[in-house]
């Protein structure tokens, strides 16, 4: 019999230790390949096709994107061009995007790009919170697309004097200082009318990113004074 | 008396820990100085308003954070290396050019992050003033200097480690440091996909603070308690395994924890809530191994019938039991409260993350690395037996206190974002501002700033102390 | 028996995700298992050496 238990002997640890870390170690790489897949971007061609994907293609933003509840998936889901009344996107209803809604898909895909550079560059994240990562000195951004102050009747896009969300929206990125809606303000950051439109375009593509549901209820309660 | 071997003088290796240190100190001042500029304009919005703006001394905050928690644990390497492997540390040279490499580079970024502060939306904006990625904001350029320091430290680490004598601790160190420095590489390009993006960013963010840099902490604490307490070696390696084990079982995996809403697949729910729910059992095992091996070292001691303390440095053992605290605390309850998804979905970008965040980085490493400085301070100046004196207990009580109710008045800030901002009014630009501007919200923020600039005294005790315990005469030499 | 997967896009670990559970049972089983393996043999190595 061993006077020693196995339980105190530290080979025995280190030996689990180097399985568990090793194997942990290779489900996290399978996954990030089961992952990959499902979030790799899709194309234009899938959204002409009706094909579902977690990161629509850059074209997206031709379409009108709504975030409703999905009873299938039990939370909000966005949905690209109309909803089908069964818990999918339609791919049907287009919106027209600073005038126009036949943007090709490398016109879409150079106009997320420069707003995704203009994201990091401007350090965006630094304030405000994408995805519900960043810093918390600003509102999240995940779904400011489709927040109602930016809507036709909504109080930002009145205050800037402009007719339509986007163009609104690339206004305010341009001139924040000028229009201060809080004590706290978004400073000046020299942002282009260029880099504006793609900010926005950015702003409209992470709004159809399917995050499961994050964040709960957005933009579905209005009028809402101090929380009553 | 625990450890004759400590004794920094003729010691290269130890020479470069020292200067490793000097500068982690001076960044850990940054850190805070521009923590309060950004506490301040929370109370102040008009506070340096388009001169610095909370994004830059976010940013600074942030990063000054990482870097001086980065040259702080390089130098402990440095200092310990020669103690564990019996041997001075193979390729000193090198590790010296290198510490100079970095110390340039962070500074021309800090310079560039400070005046420069935004780019045009192009890759040269990337390149060269900062890529816009919380936590490794670095530029590229940048980037590309940390892999080659920190290969440079690795090879350093490994020829060591090799070389000499490798004990149980240069083995965790040597697999844990590589894969730290591997990691960086996940976080070194640009994609337009930002969920893509997030998801290999985590990669950087998580799998250093909630997995290697804890099996660090591990390491080093056990490095701690042989030096300090003469603590039974095969005792603490064998729990220094037990860790590695449960620290990664649940850190790696855990990591799912970041990918419930980033617009990666639903069974992350699950992955992410388990295993990171997981992740505070070891810190709870590294508390009880703290204070276990402290216990009996005291008691096989007070059985000889001399009732001397067995601790040879008592700041230094103070700081490293609150890590063992500190980190059960911030990084494992702070952490616990909001890892699940059904809770998650609603505090996930909201003061409470912060509120961890504050705890977490100061009591999983902030503390343990201060308590490295005290070590390195007892060596290079020769002391037996360190004591504590009244600028190190003003500085312990002054920063655990100053962090601890800045995390009291982030989670209070927290419960208003989570509640009116988020399960209200939905999340939406006007919800977030309803929440802010709540009465609960607003003195929450003026609390912080309050504790944020009592933790900043403490700062300042604390580096009055590090400069001046070396010479004090109530040490016993 | 089996659920219908609510998850976009179905996967391997989508279909370990069966309810509460199933997924995070499983994985954490697999991981656990070969450690009485492991615990075996320290343990005749233990009987050796003593």
């Amino acid at each position: 019999m061993a006077k020693t238990s196995v339980w105190s002997d530290n080979r025995f640890w280190q030996r689990s230790a180097g399985w568990i870390t090793g194997f942990a170690a290779v489900l996290l790489i399978w996954l990030t390949f089961d992952t990959a897949g499902q979030i790799a971007m899709g194309t234009d061609e899938d959204l002409k096709n009706g094909v579902t994907k977690r990161v629509p293609g850059p074209t997206v933003i031709n379409y009108k994107i709504t975030y409703e509840m999905s009873d299938k998936r039990g939370h909000e889901v966005p949905y690209i061009g109309g909803n089908d009344g069964k818990g999918g996107s339609l791919f049907q209803e287009k919106q027209k995007f600073f005038g126009r809604d036949d943007y090709s898909e490398e016109e879409a895909a150079a106009l997320l790009h420069l707003g995704k550079l203009g994201s990091q560059t401007k350090n965006c994240m630094n304030c405000h919170t994408l995805l519900g990562n960043g810093a918390y000195y600003a509102p999240d951004l995940t779904k400011a697309w489709l927040d109602p102050a930016w809507q036709d009747d909504g109080t930002m896009q009145a205050m800037t004097g402009k007719s339509t969300k986007e163009e609104a929206m690339a206004e305010f990125l341009q001139h924040p200082s000028t229009y201060p809606t809080h004590a706290r303000m978004m400073p000046d950051l020299g942002i282009t009318a260029e880099e504006a439109k793609g900010l926005v375009a950015f702003l409209k593509h992470m709004s159809s990113i399917d995050t499961n549901g994050f964040p709960r209820n957005f933009g579905k309660i209005r009028g809402a004074v101090n929380g009553k | 008396m625990a450890n004759n071997h400590l004794t920094g003088i003729g010691s290269e290796s130890k020479q470069l820990a020292t200067w490793y240190f000097t500068f982690a100190a001076i960044l850990f001042g940054a850190q805070l100085l521009f923590g309060l500029v950004a506490a301040i304009q929370y109370v102040m919005p008009g506070f340096l308003f388009e001169l610095l703006d909370f994004s830059v001394a976010r940013m600074l905050h942030i990063n000054a954070l990482v870097v001086w928690m980065v040259f702080a644990m390089f130098g402990s390497v440095y200092w310990l290396l020669p103690d564990e492997t019996g041997i001075e540390t193979i390729g000193i040279k090198i590790g010296k050019l290198l510490y100079w490499v970095f110390v340039a580079a962070i500074v021309v970024v800090v310079l560039v992050y400070l005046f420069v502060q935004v780019g045009p939306a192009d890759e040269t904006s990337i390149w060269f003033i900062h890529e816009g990625r919380e936590y490794i904001e670095a530029p590229r350029w940048a980037d590309f200097g940390i892999v080659v320091v920190a290969l440079g430290f690795v090879a350093n680490l490994f020829l060591t480690g090799t070389a000499g004598n490798r004990s149980g601790i240069v083995t965790v160190l040597m697999a844990d440091m590589i894969a730290f420095a591997g990691l960086y590489l996940a976080g070194m390009f640009f994609t337009d996909n930002i969920s893509v993006d997030q998801y290999w960013w985590w990669w950087v963010i998580h799998l250093w603070v909630e997995a290697t840099w804890e099996v660090y902490v591990g390491a080093i604490a056990a490095y701690g308690l042989i030096t300090m307490i003469g603590a039974h070696r095969k005792v603490v390696e064998m729990w220094l395994w037990i860790e590695v084990a449960m620290l990664f079982g649940s850190g790696i995996l855990g990591i799912g924890h970041h990918y419930f809403w980033i617009g990666t697949p639903e069974y992350w729910w699950e992955i992410g809530a388990l295993f990171s729910a997981l992740e505070p059992l070891p810190l709870v095992a590294m508390f009880i191994h703290v204070l276990y091996d402290w216990g009996k070292t005291q008691g096989a001691q007070d059985a000889t019938g001399v009732e001397v303390s067995v601790i040879n440095n008592k700041p230094a053992f103070t700081w490293f039991v609150l890590n063992a605290f500190g980190n059960f605390l911030g990084a494992g309850i702070w952490g616990f409260f909001h890892t699940l998804p059904q809770v998650n979905l609603y505090t996930h970008g909201t003061q409470f993350t912060s509120a961890h965040g504050h705890l977490a980085f100061f009591g999983a490493y902030a503390t343990i690395l201060i308590g490295m400085m005290y070590i390195a301070v007892q060596g290079t100046n020769g002391i037996k037996v360190m004591k504590h004196t009244k600028s190190s207990l003003w500085a312990v009580s002054m920063i655990c206190g100053g962090v601890m109710g800045m995390t009291v008045a982030l989670t209070v800030a927290g419960y208003v974002q989570v509640l009116v901002s988020r399960a209200q009014m939905g999340a939406t630009w006007a919800g977030y501002f309803d929440g802010q501007s709540g009465m609960w919200f607003a003195q929450a923020m003026d609390w912080r700033l309050v504790m944020g600039a009592v933790t900043f005294l403490g700062f300042l005790f604390l580096a009055k102390d590090l400069l001046s315990t070396g010479k004090n005469p109530v040490h016993e030499r | 028996m089996f659920e219908p997967m609510t998850d976009v896009v179905p996967s391997f670990f989508a279909w370990l995700n069966q309810g509460p559970l199933t997924l995070t049972i499983f994985l954490h089983t697999v991981i656990i298992l070969p450690m009485f393996w492991i615990y075996k043999q320290e343990k005749t190595r233990l009987e050796k050496e003593s």
